[in-house]
């Protein structure tokens, strides 16, 4: 990566100097994203515009924005509730699973069970 | 504060002395830091887990190790002190041989305060008896077992319990190491920490510094055979870099025969009527590779070889009618895995003979310590109820009857209903009624005390040499038990080599290079992990060749490749070259020797068939490890100790 695609991305990361039209598709691209089971694009689609959507003073395009971040937050308590109790289960029951527990496991670990 | 600077010290210079050394030149490296905090402990044994189609047993530790604070348990006192009192648990307990037995050991399993263990192994204060095994050896792979109909009400040891001195140490599951002491001045490095900081003074607790010992005995294993196997096949399959988890036991049984067999031909052999001669060629005990077995079975192996000694010849110049077929089977100890190969052979025809070819069978089993000069012949009830069986056992009887009374030795038979001791006949007897005896030094349960364990040496035969004699001196020297065959002439030589010394002069002849000390009869893990051929049945092997075999004069490389030759048969004979004995002045001039003696494989059939949860076949697997050593040290507090070792 050379310097230049550096002060791009910190630009890019700075959100002040682009349009608002550009912030609107921004925040719908990773939106939309998300829901190729990438629940990390609406994690950053929260922590990026939430300044944005919440903070700042009003503009036209605000209300859509808003409106995105509130579903990405959404989908990602979902992602991060399903996750939490899928690991949670495996991580306590996989001994009790045998086979089943081995087979769906991609590192065992040694020696315990 | 003191202690943090302490760690940030010894770290450091860990770190520091770790990067000078991988910048120093290649050759020896030592970390000097390391060397001035840890002393390592070379001389010691562990206990390794193994696993069978249901269960785990033995020890385990921690990946990195466990520590605890040193404490020699030699009172009831220490004991309490270990398991309630002490202020620095927990505790590595340093255990007298007087307190391993089966209660201590149990509740230093069952307390949360006990790291490790280490027994020290030494005759001062061993019990009358001590037998790790279970009280009803190999109860599950016998002929009779509770849930077939052949003799249930015999099965379980109901009628008799053969080892009522058992324990069951060795089947219990700990999870803390158990490692031995069996070097004296070792063991007295360690007391001399233990005295010096971790006594207690006026019955108060001793202040840090402390001694403290780390075990690492990690086991890769879990669980059972089943779930190893399981495990090892899908890292195979999908890992990057495969771990093997487990491997099974195996090794070779031995076999020979009065008149070649060819070993080409498999399945029934045409017009031969055969007996088998067997004994066991191996033992266990409750550490790795531990197994002096003197009583349960070099007695059988050395009455064996010296029986081929007297017998070939004669056989040679006046065959019998029947083929005389002599084995000695390993694995015996795990649920019969070198018998029940050979059986599993017999009936797949992919061995020399077949089960129909064999006439009857006539095994020796413990006969050491036979008192009074009695031996006991023990036959199958079940099977004698058949007619014909019945008359072939008691003739067998009797004719053992009248060879013993030329020779002092009266041979008696326990009563009728008395099912078979554990035995290689009772994996013969699961195929189909052979008429068959076992020769033991017991009428009911083992005379033996220290059955399957590492006190069962030399000293319980009561073979013991005068001191001052070297060691070709003592190789020669006709002890007691030595002096009970009159025409065997290698009996004192079988009892020295087997039980005291390996690296003798006949044995080295025979070249077979060993290491100092005597043999120890575990099976281990076969040839794929071990290299060639385990010691112990490369010794039989060999020795065997030497009694039976004839010298020919073929040179080095045509005793490799004797096909080439039109005089020399390989499907009849092996060829074994041996150098020759050596003498003060020249090393020995090797030669040929051909005999009939060959190996055959004893892995349990489960392994081959793939059935690694079976009820009917020896389902024992060891487990594997990175790294067995044990070290001790001296931490300066708590967090130190529970720091250190995990740095290190």
């Amino acid at each position: 990566m050379d310097l230049s695609s550096v002060f791009f991305i910190g630009n890019i990361m700075n959100l002040e100097r682009i349009p608002n039209e550009e912030k609107l598709s921004l925040c719908r691209r990773y939106y939309l994203g998300g829901f190729a089971f990438l629940p990390f694009l609406w994690l950053v689609n929260v922590l990026w515009f939430f300044r944005e959507a919440f903070l700042k003073p009003t503009y036209t395009e605000q209300l859509q924005i808003k409106s995105y971040v509130k579903k990405s937050a959404l989908g990602l308590i979902v992602w991060v509730a399903v996750l939490t109790t899928w690991i949670t289960i495996f991580q306590h029951f996989r001994a009790q699973w045998g086979e089943v527990g081995d087979y769906l496991s991609f590192t065992i670990p040694l020696g315990t069970a | 504060m003191y202690g943090v600077l302490g760690l940030l010290l010894t770290s450091g210079e860990n770190l520091m002395s770790r990067v000078m050394c991988v910048s120093s030149a290649a050759g020896v490296c030592s970390s000097s830091v390391e060397q001035k905090i840890y002393v390592e402990l070379n001389e010691t044994v562990p206990c390794v887990r193994l696993l069978n189609a249901t269960h785990q047993i033995g020890c385990q530790s921690s990946m990195s190790g466990d520590t605890g604070v040193l404490h020699v348990l030699e009172t009831q006192s220490d004991l309490d002190w270990i398991l309630s009192s002490g202020p620095h648990p927990p505790y590595m307990v340093i255990m007298e041989t007087a307190f391993f037995n089966r209660s201590v050991m149990m509740r230093m399993k069952n307390s949360s305060r006990v790291s490790g263990v280490a027994v020290i192994v030494s005759k001062t204060g061993l019990a009358q008896n001590f037998s790790p095994h279970t009280t009803c050896p190999n109860q599950n792979t016998g002929v009779y077992v509770y849930s077939e109909s052949y003799g249930s009400e015999l099965a379980n040891c109901n009628v008799t319990v053969w080892n009522p001195l058992g324990n069951g140490l060795s089947y219990e599951d700990f999870s803390f190491p158990v490692f031995a002491l069996k070097d004296e001045n070792q063991t007295q490095v360690i007391r001399k920490c233990y005295e010096d900081h971790n006594q207690r003074v006026n019955g108060s607790a001793p202040h840090y510094p402390l001694c403290a010992m780390q075990l690492f005995s990690h086991m890769h294993a879990v669980t059972d055979t089943v779930t190893c196997m399981r495990r090892t096949d899908l890292q195979n399959r999908f890992s990057i870099n495969p771990e093997v988890l487990c491997d099974p036991l195996s090794d070779f049984n031995v076999w020979t025969s009065t008149r070649p067999l060819n070993s080409s031909a498999k399945g029934h052999a045409a017009n031969e009527s055969v007996v088998i001669a067997a004994a066991r060629l191996d033992g266990r005990s409750f550490f790795w590779e531990q197994a002096p077995a003197a009583e349960g079975t070099v007695s059988g192996i050395i009455t064996l070889l010296a029986a081929i000694q007297a017998l070939y010849p004669v056989t040679q110049e006046a065959p019998p009618p029947r083929n005389i077929f002599f084995t000695f089977f390993q694995g015996e100890a795990f649920d019969y895995i070198g018998s029940s190969k050979m059986v599993y052979d017999m009936e797949k025809n992919d061995f020399v003979i077949d089960l129909k070819n064999v006439h009857s069978i006539l095994e020796i089993g413990q006969v050491g310590l036979h008192s009074g000069r009695s031996l006991w012949m023990h036959s199958d009830p079940v099977s004698r109820k058949n007619d014909s069986v019945n008359e072939a056992v008691s003739e067998m009887m009797n004719r053992m009857e009248s060879a013993a009374a030329g020779l002092s030795v009266s041979v008696g038979h326990p009563s009728f209903s008395q099912p078979l001791p554990p035995s290689s006949l009772q994996r013969f007897l699961r195929a189909g009624p052979i008429p068959g005896l076992v020769l033991a030094d017991h009428q009911k349960s083992f005379s033996n005390r220290y059955y399957e364990s590492m006190y069962d040496d030399a000293e319980n035969l009561n073979v013991t040499y005068p001191p001052g004699l070297t060691p070709d001196e003592q190789l020669v020297y006709e002890t007691d038990a030595a002096k009970v065959c009159d025409s065997c002439g290698c009996v004192a030589q079988l009892l020295y080599g087997f039980l005291v010394q390996k690296n003798n002069s006949w044995f080295r002849s025979l070249l077979l290079s060993a290491g100092p000390g005597p043999p120890q009869f575990y099976i281990g893990l076969g040839p794929r992990i071990h290299g060639p051929v385990h010691s112990v049945t490369r010794f039989v092997q060999y020795i065997l060749a030497n009694l039976t075999g004839t010298v020919t004069n073929l040179t080095e490389s045509q005793c490799q490749n004797p096909s080439e030759l039109s005089t020399e048969n390989k499907d009849l004979f092996s060829y074994f070259w041996v150098s020759g004995p050596a003498s003060v002045n020249s090393t020995g001039e090797p030669f040929c020797v051909r005999a009939s003696v060959r190996l055959s494989e004893a892995v349990s059939p489960a392994f081959e068939l793939l059935e690694y949860g079976s009820r009917n076949y020896s389902t024992w697997t060891e487990s594997r490890w990175k790294s067995i050593r044990a070290r001790i040290f001296l931490v300066a507090s708590r967090e130190l100790e529970v720091m250190q070792h995990r740095w290190s």
